[in-house]
């Protein structure tokens, strides 16, 4: 007998033709926090979430608390005292926070819910992990950060001892995630075991007794925290050495080249999402601009790109006024982009890697001429893109949907870089990539800083914006709330402006902040 | 190698054989409702086959029919590449007929070559102009055009019938034109049947429309705004310019059919002549998702179909319509295909999800 309260040994599953795990080995030990880390399409998801009993695996044994279980159910999973908080959470926008979490194991008195009860065991939960939750309020009214705690504390009042967490800290501030693990650690504390999923190498560094890594579906190793640093670990994640912090090139910073003056623009939903926003890119300059998802950083790229209108104010690219004119004509003055969404603006899923490499120069010569298309040109053009962008497969005849994240997103760089505008707006470019395409994807917008362009970086991963940035601006709630020169950016300051809090002038050179 | 462009790589080589399949079986269940019915399936068949091909007139009698089917399901599948629903085809039809038909009997002075030219680019222009209300509609307003070409074709047809009951009346008791010029006339061949030159100008056109869809920048435009058209406004293509021009190409298509059977088969435009022809174009082009390659071949089956069954009902008894219920057949199991496609697709994403 050994003391793993949770042991998948050799482990297969595939979806259809596709090998999702070949080779899956993962125990826990009570009273630990396990990460499980590996790059996307790595398979670690899909081992927990057969743990979790959503997939049945194909082969190999999982034995929870030391008894084999067959035919494992999420129900059956529930009872044996596993909980799951997955990546989007799972929780009904419009009942209360409490109604969430008792949904489906609620406490009866005749044939009433008990609401008094599970208030009280709540409560219980919320003292005993140090997690503020307000239980009286509606999903839709409380922060993301919070709504996960809430989804953690369904977990254990459905009686979790082993809290399955999958990429809990995407969602999260720098600050959050610090009172993230605290209650992490209380909870384990309290002799609940987590596993923590996660590709994000410095997190796990902090917060795990043990790490087990996966490479394309197979295990790799399991290490002591210890024993191992952050660059032994991405080496076993992606089976070589990897330099994901390029060194930022100094470059001589010229004229401006664009010009946002008090721009307001409307939301989804709101009328004003972006109000009054004031910034300005160099050449030879990046700008990152930090926050989190969704306080108004789509809107303000849609905005200057012509996609989405400007109700108010002025977008001056190179001198020349932008504002409110169609994408193709601020493309031709000079504006390249390369959108958030690959899937959706980015790419045509459904065309070819060439048709959508020649997209932005399908009117151009030599590729066309009126309205003949000039294939000899564009298969050599495509050609040249491919090899120069390493771009896998490299038939240009294949459908993009069926490339990786990582390779469909170079197409969209590649096909950006190459339009060779004046200024790259670059939102989330990195996004849903493995590590070697973000490496390349890095280094290729330093390449465009180096000669001379102005580049805008949008990234809710603080990391690449602290990385790649000259200067960085915080957004929060359609605001700038501080733009701060890179040398002077920390986890910490940033942290703070993104939820909106304001620096003291000691801290930074606290310019154009709008607050 | 260098393959050649077209802009939707075939996905399945397996396609053609399901639309093989798909045929045999519609022509199965045809048999059963035939034997239902207290019918002879095979020798309802074999007559079908004998009425479409066999002999001068029956032969003849397929192409006639099959040139306008050809072009308006090209004009249905043109707009579909943009994702424009266009059901419209039949008014656009019904307009160019009238207007080569005015031209054709006014303009007799005219050589007869550049007469019938005039008659086509005058019945392309009619039915451009009048997809046009439909397409600056959906485009600019976002009004369904499915809705408005539907109502549209009563405008049209109301239009001819009114102006081909009054102004424009032979004033012969039959509500139709006078006839043409001999010049605008397009030769007719294999009489006794009405099969006319028409078919060529119909094929010249096909392959006009493959070469603009599948090998030009109008083509390529048309295909990244009917796929994705937040793709195409970011990449700087205009949505509501490819939509209206698919339309002027598919309304433009559509007057040309309208001319073909006014100076082909008929001479004259007759009211209400064409009894739901752009429909059957539609439905040989929905039939094929609008595979503009497989396209012409649907028309030509369904051209065979149509003709043919006047042979199986005047020789066995079979009503034709059982034609129209096998056509209907066709279409279920298409629609079906594109059903389970869309379960296999979900599946698909599902995994992509998982992992």
């Amino acid at each position: 007998m050994n003391d793993y309260i949770v042991e998948m040994t050799n482990i297969t599953k595939s979806f259809g033709d596709v090998k999702a795990v070949v080779d899956g080995q993962f125990n826990l030990k009570k009273g630990e926090i396990h990460s499980l880390i590996g790059e996307n399409g790595a398979g670690k998801s899909t081992m927990m979430k057969m743990l979790y009993g959503i997939y049945p695996n194909d082969s190999g044994t999982i034995k929870i608390k030391g008894k084999e279980v067959q035919g494992l159910t999420p129900n059956i999973a529930i009872k044996d005292g596993i909980g799951m908080v997955h990546q989007e959470f799972m929780l009904v926008n419009e009942l209360t926070v409490l109604e969430n979490i008792i949904l489906g194991f609620e406490p009866t008195k005749n044939i009433t819910i008990d609401f008094d009860k599970a208030k009280k065991e709540i409560q219980k939960y919320i003292d005993t992990y140090n997690m503020d939750i307000q239980p009286g309020k509606k999903i839709n009214q409380i922060p993301l950060g919070e709504a996960q705690r809430v989804e953690i504390i369904k977990t254990l009042y459905r009686g979790a001892e082993i809290v399955i967490l999958d990429e809990p800290t995407a969602v999260l501030t720098p600050q959050e995630t610090v009172k993230f693990f605290e209650i992490l650690n209380s909870m384990k504390a309290d002799g609940k075991s987590i596993v923590f999923i996660s590709h994000k190498l410095k997190e796990v560094m902090e917060i795990s007794d043990r790490i087990t890594v996966m490479r394309d579906g197979q295990y790799m190793n399991t290490v002591n925290k210890e024993d191992t640093d952050i660059d032994e670990l991405a080496k076993l994640m992606v089976g070589r050495e990897v330099f994901l912090n390029v060194k930022k090139k100094d470059v001589v910073v010229g004229e401006t080249v664009l010009k946002i003056d008090n721009l307001w623009t409307s939301g989804e939903k709101e009328l004003s999402k972006i109000k009054g926003i004031s910034l300005d890119v160099k050449q030879g300059e990046i700008l990152g601009i930090a926050g989190i998802d969704g306080n108004g950083q789509s809107e303000l790229i849609e905005a200057i790109t012509g996609l989405r209108k400007v109700e108010k104010g002025k977008v001056i690219l190179d001198g020349e006024d932008i504002t409110n004119k169609s994408p193709l004509k601020i493309r031709k003055s000079g504006m390249t982009h390369i959108p958030e969404d690959r899937n959706i603006r980015g790419l045509n899923r459904k065309l070819s890697i060439k048709d959508n490499m020649i997209a932005v120069k399908i009117d151009k010569k030599p590729y066309s001429k009126g309205l003949v298309l000039n294939n000899k040109e564009i298969d050599s053009f495509t050609k040249d893109l491919i090899e120069r962008f390493d771009v896998r497969p490299t038939n240009p005849e294949i459908l993009t949907e069926a490339l990786s994240g990582g390779n469909a997103q170079k197409i969209v760089v590649a096909r950006e870089v190459d339009a060779d505008g004046k200024l790259l707006i670059a939102s989330q470019p990195t996004r849903g990539v493995d590590i070697g395409a973000i490496e390349s994807i890095r280094k290729i917008l330093n390449e465009v800083k180096a000669n001379g362009k102005g580049i805008i970086l949008v990234s809710a991963d603080l990391d690449e914006i602290l990385s790649l940035s000259d200067r960085i601006a915080v957004m929060y709630e359609g605001k700038i709330t501080g733009i701060l020169d890179a040398k002077n950016g920390n986890e910490n300051n940033i942290g703070l402006l993104m939820m909106g809090g304001k620096l003291g002038h000691n801290d930074s050179e606290d310019i154009g902040g709008n607050l | 190698m260098v393959k050649r462009r077209t802009f939707i790589t075939t996905k399945s080589p397996n396609k053609y054989i399901n639309l093989l399949l798909t045929t045999l079986v519609s022509i199965l269940i045809g048999a059963v409702i035939m034997l239902a019915l207290g019918h002879n399936p095979i020798e309802a068949y074999i007559q079908l086959f004998k009425g479409a091909f066999v002999g001068k007139l029956n032969l003849g009698t397929t192409l006639q029919k099959f040139a306008p089917l050809l072009l308006t399901s090209l004009a249905f599948a043109t707009a579909a590449r943009a994702g424009v629903f266009n059901v419209g085809v039949e008014g656009e039809l019904y307009l160019g007929a009238i207007a080569a038909a005015w031209i054709g009997y006014t303009f007799t002075s005219l050589p007869g070559p550049i007469l019938i030219l005039l008659c086509m680019v005058v019945a392309a222009l009619v039915g451009a102009a009048w997809s046009y209300i439909p397409s600056s509609l959906k485009a600019y307003l976002g009004v369904n055009e499915v809705c408005v070409t539907i109502l549209m074709n009563y405008v049209a047809l109301y239009i001819t019938s009114y102006l081909v009951n009054g102004p424009l009346s032979a004033k012969t008791g039959v509500p139709q034109t006078p006839t043409v010029a001999a010049g605008a006339k397009l030769a007719q061949f294999m009489k006794p049947s009405q099969a006319n030159m028409g078919l060529f100008i119909a094929i010249g056109v096909a392959v006009l429309v493959y070469w603009i869809l599948n090998k030009s920048t109008l083509g390529y435009k048309f295909t990244t705004v009917g796929l994705n058209p937040l793709h195409a406004e970011y990449i700087g293509i205009k949505p509501e310019k490819s939509i209206i021009n698919s339309m002027f190409l598919s309304g433009a298509i559509g007057g040309i059919a309208g001319a073909i059977e006014v100076l082909g088969t008929y001479g004259y435009f007759l009211d209400n002549f064409s009894s739901g022809m752009a429909f059957d174009g539609m439905l040989a082009a929905l039939i094929v998702k609008n595979d503009i390659k497989m396209v012409p071949f649907m028309a030509f089956f369904l051209a065979v179909l149509k003709s043919g069954a006047l042979g199986m009902e005047r020789y066995t008894g079979v009503p034709k319509s059982v034609v129209d219920t096998i056509i209907a057949v066709f279409i279920i199991f298409a629609t079906m295909e594109a059903l389970f496609a869309f379960l296999q697709k979900r599946k698909a994403k599902l995994v992509e999800e998982q992992i």
